[in-house]
């Protein structure tokens, strides 16, 4: 496995790049993240305009969710959504063999094939969202919450990846997946709230079938001091789980793809 | 010592059917039927190190299901073939690095991307030491004559360029086995002769082994001196290419050119084409030289040709023969014992 980190970085390198040469994205970009951001802060505010409490939550601990959700959005349209669309495509039309000609993780290959950089724009709005709440909150943040906080995004986000593949993969067994990346991010826009809102299905829906729980209001807890050390344990084996998941599915599909190719 | 060795290699595919119309659609949803298809039914050969062999066969004959199978993108049904002493399929990274797979249908540079960056890219997948990968790059570059395309996005690329720069792509790592499949396919004649002879030439350098399939009868003669034909999957000749035609070509072509264009030839044979002076006869191939000799002596003849009948006809002979003998085994009658 010691050639992967150099293929990562080459990928990243000669993407960013790539993605450079398209400066008007960047203002495009940044635009729609703070509609967006507006449209959900004012929504937050109409909310709290009623109450003072949602499920437990006060303005600025839910504007932390706001923040996560932001970031983690910018994560996946960056880094995730644009490689896995291009393996979807690949994969109906029967173009994988390139990838699994090479003498490198064809999952790796997959997954690092696109990036949409100017989306880290919404990395960075989430990020000043997140920092704005977290000095406006009551409680102070210990060293702790914030390793907590950090981990559990990246075990969110990595959950997230797993997800989208798991998804993707579905390709090598039905055709048709492209209404799956509009359906994902329809069902997104339901991590903008804490899952303790919702009815307890949606919130088993939410952890278990789509692990929006775990990638948003996991981390968000972190910060707002009400995870516990079971719940980090939790986030840990459920990305495992679902990380080893992938992986078989990968392999499933590898040798589904093998045979129906001639 | 052998590059390639395959021995009684088998692929069966299950594809679904079902018959045209809507009942047939409904019951499809709960019964599905599946029939095989035998795309590979028995191959053995060997390739030694150098060797470069064309892979002949009409559509649906084999050719890319062997290659892919060779190429370690598929799984046998059946039998067994190594590569450099690798089971293909096993994927294994040391295999890999070392092979090379090329198919004039498909591209794999990254479309939006400048054909340099898709070059690094492969330097790092295929962990090439920067002064060899520049030193290859350059070479390559230099024998295909693309220094001027490499900046260019590929979408930009023409059909033949995108194959030019394609194939140095694949060749960057300096497989000791190449796999083309139909590298010239919908190339202008230029830009394939171009193609050949590049590959010829790179054969010779590195002396790697190369499997071509190709459906023009030009690149085969000028880039091997064996070829493997097959058909319904199974191989019709495995031999050298100057012997194919002495093995399935009934006839022989005579030209003759003669100052009186008058003359009647009819009595030698099967007179195929007049044009002036200039007169071509087709005769049975035992009999070539005696006619030969006959129109020396009894005419005043100017000059005087033999010739194989083209590559592609005795091709399609081969082809026509093969589904004779093929039409013959279904009807005969099965002898007992383990069928394959």
């Amino acid at each position: 496995m010691d050639r992967e980190p150099g293929i990562v970085r080459t990928y990243l390198r000669v993407g960013t790049l790539f993605e450079l040469q398209y400066r008007v994205n960047f203002l495009l970009q940044l635009v729609q993240s703070l509609v967006a951001l507006g449209t959900a802060v004012a929504v937050i505010a109409l909310v709290f305009s009623y109450t003072d409490d949602l499920a437990g939550w006060s303005p600025y601990e839910l504007l932390v969710i706001v923040g996560v959700h932001v970031l983690l959005g910018g994560v996946i349209r960056a880094f995730i959504q644009p490689s896995m669309q291009r393996l979807m495509e690949d994969i109906r039309e029967g173009k994988l063999d390139h990838v699994l000609v090479k003498p490198a993780d064809a999952q790796l290959l997959v997954s690092i094939q696109k990036f949409s950089i100017w989306q880290l724009v919404d990395v960075v709005v989430g990020a000043a969202v997140i920092a704005v709440a977290v000095v406006n909150l009551d409680q102070r943040l210990g060293l702790l919450d914030a390793g907590a906080f950090a981990l559990t995004l990246i075990l969110g986000a990595v959950t997230i990846y797993c997800f989208w593949l798991l998804i993707t993969v579905g390709a090598f067994w039905i055709v048709r997946m492209e209404f799956v990346a509009e359906l994902f991010n329809g069902l997104y826009q339901a991590g903008r709230w804490p899952v303790t809102i919702y009815p307890t299905w949606l919130q088993v829906s939410f952890t278990v079938l789509i692990p929006l729980a775990f990638a948003i209001t996991v981390p968000a807890e972190a910060l707002t001091g009400r995870l516990g050390g079971t719940m980090v344990l939790a986030a840990l084996a459920f990305t495992a789980v679902i990380v080893a998941l992938t992986r078989w599915a990968w392999r499933r599909g590898l040798r589904r793809y093998d045979g129906a190719s001639a | 010592m052998t590059d390639v060795v395959v021995e009684d290699l088998r692929r069966v595919f299950r594809v679904p059917v079902r018959e045209a119309g809507l009942g047939a659609a409904v019951r499809s949803l709960y019964r599905r039927e599946h029939r095989e298809v035998r795309a590979v039914e028995g191959l053995s050969f060997r390739i030694a190190p150098g060797e470069v062999v064309g892979f002949l066969g009409p559509n649906g004959a084999g050719k890319t299901t062997t290659l892919k199978m060779l190429a370690g993108l598929l799984h046998p049904s059946d039998g067994s073939a190594r590569v450099l002493g690798h089971e293909p399929w096993r994927r294994e990274r040391d295999f890999l690095s070392r092979i090379t797979l090329v198919m004039g249908n498909r591209n794999q540079l990254q479309w939006d991307l400048p054909v340099v960056d898709s070059f690094e890219m492969n330097r790092a997948i295929f962990r090439i030491p920067r002064p060899e990968f520049e030193a290859a790059r350059d070479e390559l570059v230099d024998l295909l004559e693309i220094g001027d395309l490499v900046t260019k996005p590929v979408r930009n690329l023409s059909l033949g360029e995108r194959m030019k720069a394609e194939i140095v792509g694949a060749l960057l790592h300096r497989p000791q086995v190449m796999f083309l499949d139909e590298p010239t396919i919908g190339l202008d004649v230029t830009m394939q002769k171009r193609i050949r002879t590049f590959l010829g030439e790179y054969n010779r350098r590195s002396g790697a082994s190369v499997m071509l399939t190709s459906h023009y009868m030009a690149d085969v003669l000028a880039l091997c001196e064996r070829v493997i034909v097959i058909h319904h999957g199974r191989i019709l000749y495995d031999g050298a290419l100057s012997g194919l035609a002495d093995r399935v070509a009934a006839s022989k072509t005579i030209t003759v050119r003669l100052p009186d264009g008058r003359v009647e030839l009819s009595g030698y044979g099967h007179v195929l084409a007049r044009d002036g002076g200039r007169v071509t006869i087709e005769v049975p191939r035992t009999d070539a030289s005696r006619v030969a000799a006959r129109l020396l002596n009894e005419h005043e003849v100017s000059d005087l040709t033999i010739e194989d009948p083209p590559l592609e006809d005795v091709i399609e002979r081969v082809f026509s023969d093969g589904d004779a003998a093929a039409a013959e085994a279904a009807t005969a009658p099965v002898p007992p014992g383990p069928t394959g």
